[in-house]
């Protein structure tokens, strides 16, 4: 069976290609496959954090790319499921301390060891984003539903494109009453500007936050509305034809206007 | 067995069974204290068991060359022969020598899988006189922590180095590197000896020091003391909370949870096979005491 | 060098010696500021057009540069993405003037837009053309704030390139705490880099659920110029195009005029944002639900 090298990018800083990660990450390990996630942000590195593996590195991508270790030395194993492994990325180098080459190099061995590698890609369309596009055979590209970040998710995906990988879309951090009232675009909005495959859309979750800084992916949390969400995207990934959440549906305060009407 | 020794029409170099640092040390020394004596002459190295690296063979013909020696070939185990090839140096098959020096140091490995980096080992090559700082600390008494009985990994003590040295290697301890300002994220201190940091450490800077680290702030990054493997090498913060402790070969990082508060500095230290920490005003009565 | 046309203050053309004053040099040459984060997705843009707006709303000229070539996002925050004609990379390649090129704000007299190009590439910066632009810039402008991309790569080096201090825009939040320490630490101190706290939510930090202010200048130690609170209104001006500082007696308008006068040097206070639960929260609560 041939492992998936899924890239994850945005163009955009901040829209939460790392959040998604870790959560896809965690999500695919729950199903039982086996994963691997590269952290490509050379110098910025974040997935660690969010992992809250940090404590635990010894050795880094570039010290593997520079051959100073061997790759599963470098790998660590998330405790807290059976099959989840990451690698993160250095922090005291910069981003050309490692080229394409290596980085797919790097990346076609995690693919011996895993069903599915995924490679946290930097903000930008730099050095970085080119070493973490070169290792993989698609993209997943997290975009949230504001002008800017789809401004430049656009620009990434031509980008993308250019080099033939398989493109989908995740929709992060959208806030339906948003939404509604115009100030924010629609899911639909995005996908016809996009013109890009949708596998996700993510409503936005204040404990989101908090879970990043703690370092507890929030799929962990059982009474997460998001922890759903990530399992349905994987089962997207795998194949699986399943419908999208209705988020229009009326919000708490919908709600509210109605029963206070109903009586 | 003497480094620098008459070979036939030339000379030998026994670097087998030594340790580089040192090696290029009193290398550079003996050449130094006679200085054209041995111009004209070429020099077979013999590195015994363990090939070094190619660098590492750039570096002493460029040593040699500046004295006027050739260095002609390489002598060793048969791994030699293909390093030999690749410099463009002649092989030849020889005696390997330090059998028992080498079965030292290889029980002297650390075990698990867990290894230096290579910005760790890389400072091995200019330990000499961190070496000389170490031993010196040692003859005086001072800063060590007691050898402990360990009855699960009988660990030979490290044999003083028989002193054939200190004829030319008179070298003074490495300068403690003293830091003031806050060390940030991504920044990194490498030094050969004591660091200093005054101010604070934050989380994803890192130091690497062959002596002791210590660190008139918050320590939240990562400090290597000891990197070249002396485990009597300590690290002190007046706020201990880094992100991940090494001294010689030992890691250590705080469990999963929140950081604990810290209102004491305190100091880590080796102890028991693992790496301990101890409030600093408890560090005599450790030593008083002996094992606790 | 730069086309003597293209520029209006050329520093060969200028025959004068260092001690004298031309007519054109009397006034000091503007500020140059650079806002940048390294972490995505902050506010840095934001921070720039609201920033610039407030600036200029006080009487000051402002020239805003935005340096994110190939991901252009600061037309869009002032909407004047319709109005751009030529950009960045057109004045530095010598196809346009700077006059041609600066996009007159829609909202501020006395602001102006010098956008990035959204088809080319950071590598296309040539960084002394660059620092050659800023220049110019800073001899008509009392302020030049440059918007500086993501990350720590070239189109961070080139946006900082002219800059002689630093703004950096932080959210509390660890991940982007690490990064803008990185940043800082890159920064040096010759920026003297001051800091904004971008999308602080007090209701959140009170349930311990974010970080507070302190925790985030607990490590970047950085002085404060102020601290904004999120609010879906940024958004949704954003999204429009009309900066919040336009409003000057909202909460968030305020807080932008307070920092340009703490930029400008004025002893006002920090903004902060008040705790004051909204009525959702207190909704919520008597729910006891979550907020939807």
């Amino acid at each position: 069976m041939s492992s998936r090298k899924i890239v994850i990018t945005s163009g955009k800083g901040g829209v939460g290609k790392t959040t998604t990660t870790a959560n896809l990450g965690a999500a695919l390990a729950k199903r039982g496959k086996h994963v691997i996630l590269i952290d490509a942000d050379i110098g910025l590195r974040n997935l660690d954090l969010v992992l809250g593996l940090e404590k635990r590195i010894v050795f880094d991508l570039v010290e593997v790319a520079e051959g100073r270790c061997q790759l599963r030395q470098a790998l660590i194993k998330d405790k807290r499921f059976e099959s989840l492994s990451i690698l993160p990325a250095a922090q005291t180098r910069e981003k050309d301390a490692i080229n394409e080459e290596q980085f797919a190099s790097i990346v076609e061995r995690a693919a011996e060891a895993a069903d599915y590698v995924l490679i946290d890609c930097p903000a930008g369309i730099e050095t970085g984003f080119r070493n973490a596009v070169a290792g993989a055979s698609e993209a997943i590209v997290v975009t949230t539903p504001e002008v800017s970040a789809i401004r430049d998710a656009d620009r990434v995906v031509g980008k993308l494109n250019d080099r033939g990988k398989p493109i989908r879309l995740i929709v992060n951090r959208l806030r339906q009453e948003m939404v509604r009232s115009g100030d924010m675009l629609s899911v639909e909005d995005v996908c016809e500007i996009l013109a890009v495959e949708l596998v996700g859309i993510v409503p936005d979750d204040e404990e989101v936050i908090d879970t990043t800084n703690r370092g507890e992916p929030i799929v962990l949390d059982e009474n997460s509305r998001l922890r759903p969400i990530y399992d349905k995207i994987v089962r997207r990934l795998e194949g699986e034809i399943v419908p999208f959440t209705n988020f229009d549906q009326p919000g708490f305060f919908g709600r509210l206007i109605d029963a206070l009407k109903a009586g | 067995m003497a480094l620098l020794r008459g070979k036939g029409l030339g000379l030998e170099l026994v670097f087998a069974g030594r340790e580089l640092g040192e090696a290029f040390e009193e290398l550079e020394a003996r050449l130094a204290e006679r200085p054209g004596f041995y111009r004209g002459t070429s020099a077979l190295v013999n590195f015994g068991n363990d090939p070094p690296s190619s660098d590492v063979i750039v570096r002493l013909q460029s040593l040699l060359n500046e004295a006027g020696i050739e260095l002609r070939a390489l002598t060793g185990a048969s791994e030699i022969e293909s390093l030999a090839r690749e410099c463009g140096l002649a092989y030849e098959p020889g005696a390997v020598h330090a059998a028992p020096e080498l079965a030292r140091r290889r029980a002297l490995r650390p075990r698990g899988d867990i290894r230096l980096s290579e910005s760790a080992r890389s400072l091995v090559a200019d330990f000499a006189g961190a070496r000389a700082d170490i031993a010196d600390r040692r003859r005086r008494g001072e800063a060590s922590v007691p050898q402990l009985e360990l009855t699960e990994q009988p660990e030979p003590p490290a044999p003083e180095r028989p002193r054939a040295t200190p004829l030319h290697v008179v070298e003074a301890p490495p300068p403690t590197l003293y830091h003031t300002g806050t060390l940030r994220g991504g920044q990194t201190l490498h030094h050969p000896g004591n660091v200093v940091v005054v101010g604070d450490v934050n989380p994803g800077a890192e130091i690497v020091a062959s002596g002791d680290v210590l660190v008139f702030g918050r320590l939240a990054g990562v400090a290597h003391a000891g990197a070249q493997g002396d485990e009597t090498a300590r690290v002190f913060a007046l706020q201990l909370n880094p992100t991940q402790l090494r001294i010689a070969t030992f890691i250590a990082a705080d469990g999963e949870n929140a950081p604990r508060v810290r209102s004491l500095p305190e100091a880590a230290l080796v102890r028991d096979g693992g790496i301990a920490i101890v409030p600093f005003d408890q560090i005599d009565q450790l030593e008083e005491r002996g094992i606790s | 060098m730069l086309d003597p046309v293209i520029l209006s203050a050329q520093p060969e053309q200028n025959t004068k010696s260092m001690g004298e004053s031309a007519p054109e040099r009397a006034k000091p040459l503007g500020r140059a500021i650079v806002v940048t984060s390294g972490k995505g997705g902050v506010g840095k843009t934001t921070t720039t057009a609201n920033l610039g707006t407030a600036l200029a709303q006080r009487g000051a000229s402002v020239a805003l540069v935005d340096a994110d070539v190939g991901l252009r996002n600061l037309d869009i925050v002032l909407g004047l993405e319709s109005r751009v004609k030529h950009h960045l990379l057109d004045v530095l390649e010598n196809r346009a003037t700077l006059d041609e090129a600066l996009v007159a704000d829609k909202h501020s007299e006395k602001l102006f837009l010098l956008a990035a190009a959204q088809s080319r590439e950071k590598d296309d910066v040539d960084t002394e053309k660059m620092k050659a632009l800023i220049l110019a810039l800073r001899e008509r402008f009392d302020y030049v704030l440059i918007d500086c991309p993501a990350g720590i790569e070239l189109g961070f080096k080139n946006a900082v390139a002219g800059a002689e201090e630093a703004i950096v825009v932080c959210t509390p939040e660890v991940s982007a705490v690490r990064d803008v320490d990185r940043v800082v630490g890159l920064l040096g101190n010759r920026f003297r880099p001051q800091l904004v706290i971008n999308r602080l939510r007090p209701l959140l930090v009170k349930k311990g659920k974010m970080l507070s202010v302190d925790d985030v200048n607990a490590i970047l130690r950085l002085p404060l110029l102020g601290v904004i609170a999120d609010e879906p209104e940024i958004i949704v001006t954003t999204n429009k195009g009309e900066p919040l500082a336009l409003r000057k007696d909202a909460p968030t308008g305020a807080a932008y005029h307070a920092i340009a006068a703490r930029v400008a040097g004025e002893d006002v206070p920090a903004p902060m944002p008040v705790t004051k639960e909204s009525f959702f929260d207190k909704l919520g609560a008597l729910f006891g639900g979550k907020k939807a």
